[in-house]
């Protein structure tokens, strides 16, 4: 986690939204002097805490935020694939003609068309293409895959938590054609989603690391060998629960509130939940350097 | 409060403020202002539930939020009523002789079983004068004994259901319904892409339903309700579903 990235984007916030929220500006301050009170270094995850408590979780405002947000992890699923595919610590799992290395394509293909048509609605205003460094994402052929999950996973909960930042009124015009944003993050997402599933079931293979009884969609909130994180809860975990979540749109239990009993398996995997930002770059950051 | 039970035109026109939807902020004031006079009007209505369902068979999804809702809850009947009916078929342990297929197929079952319940609870929470009544599907078409037969349907629904909610999504004007949806969704994205693979692995996100921008399909109501009307009963309504 690179703190002082945070505290940059987060200054690169809308300032009438600093304004409307007087105490985010005195958090801002507040951290201010902390900062030059200690090496920041030295307590990441303390100042980390006390950074999410007092400003909360979704950072971004600005539409343009949010794509260059989503232009980001795109890029980095895109790097990702990218690399695998020319890895030659994978050649042997990802051989020509094979169904993994098809499947590995075709999602590498999904993320190229999504970095291109977010920089193309985002003009100018696209941020610069950083280089992602995976460090040892690709040493075997399981670890790549776990990686790959965690990516995916991630993916979906992030683009499920911007939803709601994304007016349901605009229709920019994107590579000459008008299209409604808010629909086009949906479309994105649920690619994403598919996507995780057929990664998720790629890990059941001998080679892939025999994860023989995983499901294309998430159980409680089992990693599976990925960063427990990226199943935990965001911040605030009201807003951001863990995906082991049972309560639903006022329903307190789905366990026993509709009329039926079911399991816990059942009622998390029924429903994905969505993540902010700045957990969402936490983990992406401790997943590779960029 | 006789005056309500009355047939006639009186009666019409007394509990029009009912069987007007409501949208988004307006319903939650209503709501909260007006419960008790809601309850004894509703109270008294009980047995006149035919705000939804005309004498001919019709289910008119109704406006705004709510009709999402009932839009959802529509489509997750359907859903639910096949993946039921699979799973129960006598013949399930042989038409899917493989454990972890079956393990699969009992899982997503359970998943529309619950996306339909909830659905149930939270219209009957948010507006229960408006809750479109339980459908009576039609599968006749579909051999529940012949794998591809199940699993062709399966794929029809799933990709249909994802691409109904992002069509929808925008359509949504509570963020918390917008969040529920997404949450629903991506569930229904992992469905359809298990279920595309057991038919043909590798095609969990083939061009047939991503584009060659990368993004999925998203449908209008009238286009999801033309593919979804074969197998329903009742006609569908769909014509003021987020307006």
């Amino acid at each position: 986690m690179n703190l002082f990235q945070i505290i940059a984007e987060l200054e690169k916030v809308d300032p009438e939204i600093a304004d409307r929220l007087s105490h985010r500006r005195s958090a801002l301050t507040a951290l201010g002097n902390f900062g030059k009170k200690m090496a920041l270094a030295a307590a990441p995850i303390a100042i980390g805490s006390a950074f999410n408590k007092a400003v909360g979780q979704n950072t971004l405002t600005a539409v343009n935020d949010v794509l260059n947000y989503a232009l980001l992890l795109e890029r980095l699923e895109y790097s990702f694939y990218n690399q695998a595919l020319s890895a030659p610590t994978l050649a042997a799992n990802l051989t020509s003609g094979s169904a993994a290395r098809g499947a590995i394509e075709t999602i590498r293909t999904h993320e190229l068309a999504h970095v291109n048509l977010l920089k193309a609605a985002l003009g100018s205003a696209a941020a610069a293409e950083p280089t992602f460094d995976f460090g040892t994402a690709f040493s075997t052929y399981p670890t790549f895959l776990t990686f790959a999950q965690a990516f995916e996973d991630t993916g979906v909960r992030a683009y499920k938590g911007q939803a709601g930042n994304i007016p349901r009124t605009l229709n920019p015009t994107v590579g000459g054609t008008q299209v409604n944003l808010l629909t086009v993050a949906l479309q994105i997402h649920s690619v994403e989603a598919r996507h995780a599933a057929h990664v998720r079931y790629m890990r059941r293979g001998a080679a892939a690391g025999a994860q023989t009884s995983i499901m294309p969609w998430i159980v409680n909130a089992e990693a599976n060998g990925a960063p427990s994180a990226v199943y935990g809860a965001g911040n605030p975990q009201a807003n951001f629960p863990a995906e082991n979540n049972l309560a639903q749109g006022g329903i307190s239990s789905l366990l026993t509130g509709l009329g039926t009993t079911y399991t816990d398996a059942d009622v998390s995997a029924a429903f994905d939940e969505p993540l902010d930002n700045t957990t969402v770059t936490a983990i992406a950051r401790s997943a590779a350097k960029f | 409060m006789s005056n309500i039970t009355q047939k006639g035109s009186d009666e019409a026109e007394f509990a029009k403020p009912l069987y007007t939807p409501i949208k988004r902020r307006s319903f939650f004031m209503y709501a909260g202002a007006t419960a008790g006079a809601t309850a004894l009007l509703l109270s008294g209505c009980d047995d006149d539930d035919d705000s939804v369902t005309t004498p001919s068979g019709t289910v008119n999804l109704g406006m705004g939020d709510v009709g999402v809702l009932n839009y959802a809850y529509a489509l997750e009947q359907l859903e639910a009523a096949f993946y039921a009916q699979v799973v129960s078929n006598s013949s399930f342990s042989t038409t899917f002789s493989n454990a972890d297929e079956r393990t699969a197929l009992m899982a997503i079952a359970k998943h529309e079983a619950i996306h339909r319940d909830f659905f149930k609870a939270a219209i009957t929470q948010a507006a229960s004068s408006q809750i479109i009544p339980g459908l009576n599907p039609d599968f006749s078409k579909v051999n529940f004994s012949d794998r591809n037969s199940v699993l062709t349907t399966a794929k029809t629904f799933e990709d249909l259901g994802v691409a109904a909610y992002n069509g929808a999504g925008a359509l949504i004007q509570n963020v918390t319904y917008l969040g529920i949806a997404g949450k629903i969704v991506s569930v229904e994205a992992r469905h359809a892409a298990y279920i595309r693979d057991l038919l043909s692995n590798g095609t969990f996100a083939d061009n047939t339903t991503v584009d060659t921008n990368g993004l999925d399909k998203a449908m209008t109501v009238a286009q999801v309700l033309t593919a979804a009307q074969p197998f329903i009963k009742e006609t569908i309504n769909g014509d003021n579903v987020g307006k």
